[in-house]
């Protein structure tokens, strides 16, 4: 049994590498393309619909593998994405508000407190995190987590059992409602902290989609 | 037990099987992904008007007069002109951290920056900064009752910008601190920035924090 299960893990880690790998595609703007352009036009009925209002936005934008914060059309900060993978791809066209920001351990002052406390910083930002939005979407956000081994099982580990349990349902439950759709996203680890720093809550994602393998 | 085993087998093997066929496809849109053969000038035509159309649209929504653009994280202020960088300033912003409100067991105040768009909505010379409620109870104060005993002139800087729900960018004495997120939720600056981002901003003039 033991055998069994580890053949299974390496099994399982060896698909999500070759998975990660396959969907990392950077496909250039192309305009004479009626696809691309279809999907560009989208991104921008929606985006004009987010920066005429006073608020920051982040755009996904999967073709260029860039995270980008927003406001009024400027683009304010941009995070570089290492590689992305998705099996709802055709669904991601709309507008996603997050329900809530990762959580932070905030510190306490004031004199009940005692010492002088620590403000937060990027330090302190999940390196790992979910991302719910609503109408339903799951975004796991994981770092690149080169040269520590541990931290790279966790995360695949966390990855891995959210998907067998996503099929645990369909397969093995009565509840057959298709699931909702979800986005993995690998970036440094430092603009892992930088995203959840960044986001707030009822915050606007809009997804841009690659429309070429 | 050699059928459970068998059964457990069949079933992630079937599960490693689904993923891979899911993982293996190409990204697709709504759109077709498949580039046509011949494409349709006109449709093409019609497409790139529309697009075009949009990003011109976008365009004129983007700032033309210069902006205060705040990066809480790396404790950056910087005003910009479209593309141009006009002043890149080091400053201190919002600690994060939490204080209880006495005799109210769920209060609390946090104290952030606040993310979004903002507008400057007044420009003071020689600030008084009125203490609210919180700096007295840090400090372990009675809260005082008179308006007269709030007042702290000297501590802003010469120049204070308010934007938001009662926050400013404002100087300090504390630079030693800038570059650090130590505030109470306001933007600190040194003098001689200060002076810049008030000379280039206006009341009207948009402030982008993230």
């Amino acid at each position: 049994m033991t055998f069994l299960c580890a053949t299974l893990s390496v099994l399982l880690s060896l698909t999500s590498v070759s998975w990660a790998g396959e969907l990392d595609v950077v496909p250039a703007l192309d305009l004479t393309d009626p696809a691309v352009l279809q999907e560009a036009t989208r991104v921008l009925e929606e985006e004009i619909k987010l920066a005429v209002r006073p608020q920051t936005y982040v755009l996904i934008d999967l073709a260029a593998s860039a995270i980008l914060i927003k406001g009024r059309g400027v683009e304010l900060h941009r995070i570089p994405i290492e590689s992305w993978s998705t099996a709802h791809l055709s669904q991601l066209a709309t507008t996603y508000r997050l329900r809530e920001r990762p959580l932070v351990n905030r510190r306490k002052i004031g004199p009940v407190a005692g010492a002088e406390q620590d403000p937060i910083s990027l330090a302190d930002m999940p390196t790992t995190f979910t991302l719910q939005f609503s109408p339903p979407l799951t975004i796991l956000v994981l770092s690149n987590t080169d040269g520590n081994p541990w931290q790279w099982t966790m995360q695949r580990g966390r990855a891995w059992w959210r998907r067998v349990t996503s099929w645990r349902n369909i397969l093995w439950t009565e509840d057959k409602s298709p699931s909702p759709p979800s986005l993995d996203l690998t970036v440094s680890l430092d603009h892992a902290q930088s995203l959840a720093w960044t986001v707030t809550e009822g915050m606007p994602f809009l997804i841009r989609r690659p429309t070429t393998p | 037990m050699k059928r459970g085993l068998l059964s457990l087998w069949s079933g992630l093997m079937g599960l490693i099987l689904i993923t891979l066929v899911q993982s293996s496809g190409p990204p697709i849109s709504n759109a077709s992904s498949a580039k046509p053969s011949a494409v349709d000038p006109a449709l093409l035509h019609t497409l790139q008007a529309r697009h075009k159309l949009l990003a011109k649209q976008l365009t004129q929504l983007m700032p033309t007069q210069p902006y205060i653009l705040v990066d809480t994280a790396r404790n950056h202020l910087y005003i910009k002109r479209q593309d141009q960088v006009m002043l890149d300033a080091l400053a201190s912003t919002g600690s994060g951290t939490i204080l209880d409100k006495p005799g109210d067991s769920k209060g609390q105040w946090i104290f952030d920056t606040p993310r979004g768009e903002f507008t400057v909505q007044s420009r003071l010379t020689n600030p008084v900064w009125v203490k609210p409620d919180w700096a007295f109870i840090e400090e372990g104060l009675e809260v005082p009752k008179s308006q007269a005993d709030r007042l702290e002139p000297g501590v802003l800087g010469e120049y204070a910008l308010g934007f938001g729900k009662g926050y400013f960018i404002h100087g300090t004495l504390y630079t030693r601190l800038l570059g650090k997120n130590v505030t109470h939720g306001c933007i600190r600056l040194n003098d001689d920035d200060l002076k810049s981002v008030y000379r280039h901003a206006k009341v009207g003039t948009p402030i982008m924090i993230f």
